[in-house]
C-alpha cells in the first residue's frame, strides 16, 4: 500500500530541511506548529542544536488560533520577541497545521515585515514532503530575498550549497571541504547553511564558483548562475577514507548505492574509478537529471524497495542502516556496507 | 527587567498573585515557546521517557498504526530501534491530498490488516495514533476504528496525538491513559485485588506501597507495565478499586468508575516524610484499613536528616522535566533546609499550594518558565547552584552536579523520598570529589 511503512521509519520532513539551512543564518526561525513539530526539527533532526542552540521558536498554536486563523495574534508574539533578539531577519516555516488551514504565507510575511520592522521569508513546508524540498525552497527564499547585485567579485570566495547535516551527515563538514580543496586557489568558502549567515547570502553574487553537494542546492546553484553568472560543481567531499577504501574493493561486484543523488553518484565514481561497471544509484529524495543516469531508481515505497533488493540482481547494497531491517526480510543477504544519512537514521557521521 | 534578561517571578509575588494572576510571561499560550533542550519534553514529550506514541503500547501484544504526515513519526526512529519496539511501529504516511480531503481515513482498515498480518503473533489490538492534521479534520476516529476492526478481526484503538490541544479538556497524555484501559470490560471484582493506574512504567520494586497493600489484604496489585499477556491485562476489571499516581489519569480511572463501576483514590508523588504519612493515613481511612508505616517514615526521616545536617543551606535549582511536581520538590528541599534560588516550571492552580508554602520560606525563589522566549538570555552565572534536579535545570547550570529524576521506573512513597535524597547526595559527593 502506497505510504504503508512496515520496516523503514519515516525521512526527515520537508520543514527540518528548511529549519536546517536557516539554522546558522542568524535570524529568528518561527515554526508554526503547536510544539510537535518543534520537537521533531530541534530534538531528532537538528544535531546542532544540543551544542548551539540558536531563536527557534515554535509558534505554540492552539485549536482555536488554528480554527479562527488567528495569525495577527502569531505576529504579536513575534513583535515582542524580535525586538529583544536583534536578529536581522525573520523567517516563519509551516507545518501540517497551517496546510490544513491554508494559512497565507504571503500575507503573514508582509503583516511580520510590518509589525516587527524586519525583512521575513516563509518557507511553505506542509511535513508530508521530504527534507530535500524544505531545504531547497529556504534556500531559494533566501537567495531571491537578500542576494545583493552589487557586491564586489571576490576570487578568493567560494559557495558551499546543500551543505546541511541532513545532507552530508556531519556537524564538522567544513574541515572536509577545506581539506578536500586545500590544493586550489580556493581560500574562503562559504557553507551556506552550517556557518555562514545571512551576510554571506547578501554577497552571494561575489563568489567566483558554487560547489552543490546536495540536490537540495541545485535549484539554488542554477538560481545563482542565471542571475550573476556564477559557475558551479557537483560534488561530495565527506565520504571518509575508510569507506572510500571500502567502495574501491566493490569492483566487480553488482552494487546498489541508496543515498542523496550526489552522495550516492560520488560513491558509484570511487568503485568505477576501481574498475567497477555494474553500480546502480538509488535514491528516496531528488535525482537531478546532471547526476542520473537511465539506471538509477527513484524510491517512493516500501515495497517497491523490498521488491528491488529481493530481484537477485544486486551483491551489496551500500545504504542507511535503517533500510537493513527491510532488505533482509525482504530476502537479501548479500552483503551491506552501511552508508549514513543523517535524514534517514538520524545517524552522524561525526569524527570530531 | 532589561531587555536581554530572562523572565522570572519571585514565588512571594506569584503567591500574592494567584491562581488567576499569573503573568502572561508565564502563560505558553501568550508568547512564542522557545525551543532550548530544555524545552524539549513541552514540545515533543515523546523524545525523552513517555509520549502518545509509547505510551499507547502499554498494552501487552499491541502494536501501533501512526496515521500521519511523515513529520509527526520522525523520531519515533529512534523508538523504533529500542528494545522492544522495533516491531511494533508501523506508519500510513499522509500525502498533501490526504490532509485536505481525508481520504487516508479509507485505508486505514487495510492498513490495519496489513500490519496486523504482518506480525509473527497476532497483536492482542491495534492503536491507530492520529495527529493534528485529523483534529483540524475532525475525523470520527471511533468510527474508523469499529470499521477498521470488523474488518481485520482484532480490536482497534484511538490514540490522540493532539498537540493543538495540549492546554485543553483532554490533553494527549490524558486522553491516551483513558484509551490504554478502554478495552477493559465488566468482570466480577475480587476484594483483594488492585491496580495501579497513571504510568507506563512501574513504581520501584523498593517502593513500601506493595508491603502496605499486602498487609492491608491486597494480594494482588496489577500495573500495567508489569503484565506481560493481553489475559492479564483484561484481570485488571478484577479490581476491588484503582491507585491513580499520577493526576493525569484521573480522566481513565474516572472512566472506569463509570463504566465498570470501580472507584479510584488518588496518591501522589510526595518527597517529604511527613507528608507521605499523612497521605497514607488518609489512604487507610479511605480504604478502611490500619496502615503502620512506622519504620518506612523513621527511616525516610532518617535519610533527609541526614542530608540535612551533611548539606544544610546548600542551593538547588530544580526543573520540571522530572518524575514528580517541581514544586512539591522544590518545597521538601526547602524543608529540609536547602536553599532553592531558582525553579524552572510550568505553573498551573493544582501548584498554588506548594507555591504559597514556599513563598512563606523563600520569599525571593525565582521562578521561570522553559517555554518563555526570554530564556534566551538566561544567564547561570548570575545565580550559581551547588546541585540540579532535573534535565532541564541540568541545561541551565551544566557545570553543577544533577539528579536528572526522570528514569523511566517510578520512585514512590517514602522509597522515593530516601532515592532522591541519596541521589542528591551521590550527585554532590562527585562534585566534591572532583
Amino acid at each position: 500500500m502506497k505510504g504503508m511503512l512496515k520496516y523503514l521509519s519515516p525521512f526527515a520532513p520537508d520543514q527540518s530541511g528548511a529549519v536546517s539551512v536557516l539554522y546558522d543564518m542568524g535570524g529568528i526561525t518561527v515554526i508554526c506548529d503547536a510544539g510537535g513539530c518543534t520537537g521533531n526539527i530541534c530534538g531528532f533532526d537538528e544535531p546542532r542544536w544540543t551544542d548551539s542552540p540558536r531563536p527557534v521558536f515554535s509558534a505554540g498554536l492552539r485549536d482555536m488560533d488554528a480554527i479562527l486563523g488567528r495569525d495577527d495574534k502569531l505576529v504579536e508574539k513575534l513583535g515582542a520577541v524580535s525586538g529583544k533578539t536583534g536578529a536581522p531577519f525573520a523567517a516563519i516555516v509551516g507545518t501540517p497545521v497551517p496546510a490544513v488551514i491554508a494559512t497565507d504565507f504571503r500575507a503573514l510575511t508582509h503583516m511580520t515585515e510590518k509589525r516587527c520592522g524586519l525583512p521575513a521569508v516563509a518557507v511553505e513546508c506542509t511535513g508530508t514532503n521530504l527534507y530535500d524540498k524544505g531545504a531547497s525552497d529556504t534556500y531559494m527564499a533566501l537567495f531571491k530575498k537578500f542576494a545583493l547585485d552589487d557586491t564586489e567579485p571576490d576570487r578568493s570566495a567560494v559557495g558551499v550549497l546543500g551543505m546541511i547535516p541532513l545532507e552530508i551527515s556531519r556537524k564538522d563538514g567544513v574541515r572536509y571541504v577545506r581539506s578536500a580543496y586545500a590544493d586550489s586557489v580556493r581560500r574562503r568558502f562559504l557553507c551556506y547553511g552550517m556557518g555562514s549567515g545571512i551576510e554571506d547570502i547578501k554577497r552571494a553574487g561575489s563568489v567566483s564558483e558554487n560547489i552543490v553537494v546536495s540536490p537540495s542546492g541545485l535549484a539554488a546553484a542554477k538560481y545563482l548562475k542565471k542571475r550573476f553568472g556564477t559557475p558551479y560543481i557537483i560534488d561530495y567531499p565527506f565520504i571518509t577514507d575508510e569507506l572510500q577504501e571500502k567502495f574501491r574493493q566493490l569492483a566487480g561486484k553488482r552494487v546498489l548505492v541508496i543515498h542523496q543523488q550526489v552522495a550516492a553518484d560520488k560513491a558509484r565514481k570511487i568503485i568505477e574509478s576501481a574498475g567497477g561497471d555494474c553500480v546502480v544509484c538509488g535514491s528516496w529524495f531528488m535525482q537531478p537529471s546532471e547526476i542520473k543516469r537511465d539506471a538509477d531508481i527513484a524510491f517512493s515505497t516500501e515495497q517497491q524497495f523490498m521488491d528491488t533488493v529481493a530481484s537477485g540482481e544486486f551483491d551489496v547494497i551500500a545504504a542507511d542502516p535503517l533500510m537493513k531491517r527491510a532488505a533482509r526480510a525482504a530476502g537479501f543477504d548479500g552483503e551491506f556496507i552501511e552508508f549514513n544519512h543523517f535524514a534517514v537514521s538520524g545517524d552522524l557521521d561525526d569524527d570530531i | 527587567m532589561t531587555e536581554d534578561t530572562a523572565y522570572y517571578i519571585t514565588a512571594e509575588k506569584l503567591a500574592q498573585a494567584g491562581p488567576d494572576g499569573v503573568p502572561s510571561e508565564l502563560r505558553s499560550s501568550e508568547h512564542l515557546i522557545y525551543s532550548s533542550p530544555a524545552a524539549l519534553s513541552f514540545n515533543s514529550p515523546g523524545a525523552q521517557g513517555f509520549g502518545v506514541k509509547r505510551a499507547a503500547l502499554a498494552v501487552p501484544g499491541s502494536i501501533e498504526l501512526l496515521v500521519a504526515p511523515g513529520c509527526c513519526g520522525r523520531n519515533t526512529t529512534i523508538l523504533s530501534r529500542s528494545g522492544g519496539y522495533r516491531d511494533r511501529f508501523f506508519y500510513l504516511l499522509m500525502d498533501d491530498t490526504d490532509i485536505v480531503t481525508g481520504r487516508h481515513l479509507r485505508k486505514i482498515p487495510e492498513a490495519v490488516k496489513e500490519a496486523a498480518d504482518s506480525c509473527d503473533e497476532k497483536p492482542s489490538c491495534v492503536m491507530i495514533c492520529i495527529t493534528c492534521v485529523d483534529a483540524l479534520l475532525g475525523t470520527d476516529m471511533e468510527r474508523v476504528c469499529r470499521r477498521a476492526s470488523e474488518y481485520a478481526g482484532l480490536p482497534v484503538l484511538p490514540s490522540y496525538m493532539y498537540a493543538l490541544t495540549r492546554e485543553g479538556r483532554e490533553p494527549p497524555m490524558t486522553s491516551v491513559r483513558k484509551s490504554i484501559y478502554s478495552l477493559l470490560e465488566k468482570r466480577k471484582r475480587k476484594s483483594d485485588v488492585v491496580n495501579i493506574l497513571g504510568e507506563f512504567a512501574p513504581l520501584s520494586d523498593d517502593s513500601e506501597i506493595y508491603e502496605i497493600l499486602k498487609s492491608a489484604g491486597v494480594k494482588k496489585i496489577n500495573e500495567i507495565s508489569r503484565l506481560t499477556t493481553f489475559e492479564e491485562y483484561l484481570e485488571m476489571s478484577e479490581a476491588n478499586f484503582n491507585i491513580v499516581v499520577n493526576p493525569e489519569c484521573r480522566l481513565a480511572a474516572g472512566d472506569l468508575n463509570k463504566r465498570l463501576g470501580m472507584p479510584y483514590i488518588e496518591l501522589r508523588k510526595l518527597h517529604q516524610p511527613s507528608q507521605i504519612r499523612r497521605q497514607y493515613e488518609l489512604f487507610g481511612s479511605a480504604v478502611g484499613a490500619e496502615i503502620d508505616d512506622a519504620d518506612y517514615l523513621r527511616r525516610a526521616e532518617k535519610t533527609v536528616n541526614d542530608f540535612s545536617e551533611k548539606y544544610h543551606g546548600i542551593s538547588a535549582a530544580v526543573g520540571e522535566t522530572l518524575n514528580g511536581d517541581t514544586f512539591e520538590i522544590a518545597l521538601s528541599l526547602l524543608r529540609s533546609g536547602c536553599c532553592v534560588p531558582e525553579i524552572f516550571g510550568t505553573v498551573s492552580g493544582e501548584n498554588f499550594v506548594y507555591i504559597k508554602r514556599i513563598a512563606e520560606i523563600s520569599p525571593e525563589t525565582r521562578i521561570y518558565t522553559n517555554l518563555s522566549p526570554t530564556m534566551l538570555f538566561y544567564d547561570c552565572s548570575d545565580q550559581p547552584v551547588d546541585v540540579t534536579i532535573g534535565a532541564d535545570a541540568a541545561y541551565y547550570h551544566p557545570d553543577a552536579p544533577n539528579v536528572p529524576w526522570n528514569s523511566d521506573i517510578q520512585p514512590f512513597g517514602y522509597a522515593a523520598a530516601e532515592h532522591l535524597y541519596r541521589a542528591l547526595d551521590d550527585a554532590l559527593e562527585g562534585r566534591n570529589r572532583r
